[in-house]
This record gives structure tokens, sequence and C-alpha cells, in this order.
């Protein structure tokens, strides 16, 4: 008879086994191209984005982007920085965005793998470096996206520097990407990294946390797997002087945090109020 | 979509070619201009080309234009080569009166069908605004 250690195995195996393997010629410069100007109505109206600094990265060649991520599931400064990217440098520039293994797998997500999405692991990072192309990273990932609304100025990766490792392996400058604005798409109450134990979902699909928030139009939700309706909130993007990887891990990621959390505190500073900035 | 502004200029059309035809006054007259690079060397003759980026809603929006006109004192013209489709003009005739007349015309359409129309629309009036605004900028450039 199955014993619950063979259930979860079963499981695990059924997660990752749905999980796309990274393909970058899935990638759609074309797509990408006819999905701009409906990001750009919705970037320009709805949330009145303002992204400043395009012209520090690098103007060929690989180069990993590092952001502080915030909006939980629905994250409006991937969005608006992917549209940001694509229009200044050209859609055919390639240009990938690693994200949690569930967005790359979520039935209806399929698109996303046209604008260059694909499941965050190293080898999939390492492989569009090597392509030569742009790679966007948000070392915090879902630990930091689900932060509690009142913590929302504050960058926290959750102690994640996998990243630096990256960057010295492939060769490649590190360029942080600070915004802000995104954590008040809705009002998160709680990571929920209680509720993802007591259900065992951060072993059988790497899932750290199941958030608790306040959202349109469904009121208390739980888990942000629900499609809800983000409040339109200002996103603020500042792109900031790229980072050598030349010390040791532990000083580039104290780098990159300072240079993140000083960006972050320059564009909060300037909103008087919370979502209409 | 296609905006069109003009204004008139105390000066002679060949002492607003001088500016209008020097890639180095770009970013001191064009408004919004968020990028304005090179991509050929040279002067400026038709089959130039630079990158030019407007900032026009939430991002920089442009590509590189290639000069596809370069009659001097008369017309200079361009079309996007990538990024978004574009085509410009600055046309430069005598107003009569010892004075000139500068017409500035931008086309541009996105892709995406329905949305890249209303994105068109949209963006039709900062698009206006950063044009007469250009043109005010290039009528104090030459007069002063």
């Amino acid at each position: 008879m199955a014993g619950i250690s063979d259930v979860l195995d079963w499981t695990k195996h059924q997660v990752a086994s749905r999980v796309p393997k990274a393909d970058l010629d899935q990638r759609d410069p074309d797509y990408i191209r006819e999905q701009l100007p409906g990001l750009w109505l919705l970037a320009s109206l709805y949330f009145r984005a303002d992204v400043r600094g395009l012209d520090r990265i690098p103007r060929d060649g690989p180069v990993l982007l590092v952001g502080n991520h915030s909006g939980g599931n629905l994250p409006p400064d991937t969005f608006v920085f992917t549209l940001a990217f694509c229009s200044y440098f050209g859609v055919e520039r390639p240009f990938y965005q690693l994200a949690h293994n569930l967005v790359v797998s979520m039935p209806g997500l399929g698109s996303l793998r046209k604008f260059g999405t694909v499941a965050a692991n190293h080898d999939n990072a390492m492989l569009a470096l090597e392509s030569g192309a742009a790679l966007l990273v948000y070392p915090g990932g879902d630990y930091e996206v689900f932060r509690p609304s009142w913590e929302r100025h504050e960058v926290d990766f959750g102690g994640r520097k996998g990243y630096v490792k990256l960057a010295r392996e492939a060769g490649v400058p590190i360029v942080p990407v600070a915004s802000v604005g995104g954590q008040e798409a809705a009002l998160f109450l709680d990571r929920g990294q209680w509720l993802a134990k007591l259900l065992m979902v951060d072993k059988l699909a790497r899932l750290k946390s199941v958030p608790i928030l306040l959202a349109p139009p469904w009121g208390l939700v739980v888990s942000d797997m629900v499609p809800r309706l983000p409040l339109p909130t200002k996103i603020a993007i500042e792109v900031q002087e790229p980072i050598g990887v030349d010390g040791d891990d532990d000083v580039v990621h104290k780098q990159v945090m300072e240079s993140l959390q000083a960006g972050v505190d320059r564009l909060a500073a300037e909103r008087r109020f919370p979502v209409i900035g | 979509m296609r905006v069109q502004r003009h204004c008139v200029i105390d000066a002679d059309r060949d002492t607003v070619w001088k500016t209008v035809s020097n890639p180095d006054c770009y970013p001191e007259f064009m408004a919004s201009l968020e990028r304005w690079e090179h991509v050929t060397e040279g002067e400026a003759n038709k089959g130039a080309r630079y990158t030019v980026h407007w900032k026009i809603g939430s991002v920089p929006i442009g590509g590189v234009v290639e000069v596809s006109e370069f009659d001097p004192a008369h017309d200079l013209a361009w079309i996007g080569v990538s990024g978004v489709s574009l085509r410009g003009r600055f046309r430069i005739r005598d107003n009569g009166d010892g004075r000139t007349k500068v017409v500035f015309r931008l086309a541009y359409e996105s892709a995406g069908n329905l949305l890249g129309l209303i994105a068109d629309r949209v963006a039709a009036r900062q698009v206006g605004r950063n044009m007469t605004e250009t043109l005010k900028n290039l009528k104090k450039t030459v007069e002063t």
C-alpha cells in the first residue's frame, strides 16, 4: 500500500513534469511587437508608469538585470519593465525573464513564453546569458513579491544571492532595477509561509508562500491564484549603473542590495499618497 | 495616425535649414527627446541613420530612422526602419514676407490591430503637444 511519502513523491513529480523545458526559440519578436500597444495603454493610462535610466543598460551583449519584486502573482513592474526594455532596445534584442515554475506551467499563461519567460533555475539562466541575451531576474521571488504592503519599500531577497554566482559564471555585469508601487496593487497582509508548510506546497511545488491579501473584487484572498483586479497604482522604475562582479559574492550582493534600496528610497520619497503616487 | 503642426519663423529658409539639417541641434530643439544617437557616420544626408526615442506616455517610443529626403532649404524627411512604423517631415517654405513657414509632420502606426489603433489615437494628443513644443524651440533657436 502506498505511503504518504509515495503520494508526495508522485505529486512532486507530476508538478515538476509540467514545467516546460526552456526553449529560447519560443520567444517571438513579432508577437511581442503586436502586444506592445496594449501594454503601453495599460502602463501609461492605468499604472501611469515612469521608467528612467534605460540608457544605463549596456547597449549590446548579455547582461543580468536584477530587480526587487512587487505585486504578487500580477506584478505590474515586470510587464512595465518588459515594455520599456523592448521599446528602448527594440523587440529584436533577445531579452528573457525568469519566472516561478508555477507561472510558466500555469494553463493560460503559455503566451508568456513568447515574451521570453522561462522557468527560474540556474541552467535556464545560463542558457539565456550564454546566448548573448539580457536576462531579468527577481532573486526575492515569491518570498519578496508577497511581503506585507507596509514593507513595500523594503528590498528583501530573503538571503538569496545565487544571482551573483550566475553573473560571475556567465561573466556579465549586474544592472540593478529598482521599482516602487507594485506592492500597492493589493493590500498584502501576510506571506503565509506557515500556510505553505502546512499545505506542504513548499516541498511539492517549491512554493514558499501562500499569501493572504485583500484585493478587489473578492475581498479576502488566500494564495493569489484566482485572477483579481490590481489597483491602479503608480509604478516608478529606476534602472541603475551596472555593477561588475569582481569581489566576493557577499560584497557584490551587499553592493546590489544597497544600490536597490537607495533607488527604492529615492522613488518612494517622490510618492505623496499610496496607490495615487 | 498623422499629426501636423506648423509655425512661422522670423528668418530666411537657409537659416532655418542650418538648424533643421544639423543632427547635433536636435537634442536642443526636439521636445521630449529621450535618446538621440548617430547610427551612421558622416554628415547628415539622404541615407543617414539615427536612433531616436521620444518619451510618450510611460516609456520611450521610437527606433532607428533613416533620412529619406534631404533637399536643402526645402524638405527633410525620414522613415522608421525599426521600432514603431514612422514617417516624419520638416517642410520649409517662404512665407512671402522674409519669414519662413515650417510644417512638422509625423505619421505613425503601431502594430497590434485594434489596440494599436487605440494606442495611436491616445498617443496623438501628447505627440501633438511635443510637436508644438518642438516648433517653439526651433523658432527660439533660429531667431536668437
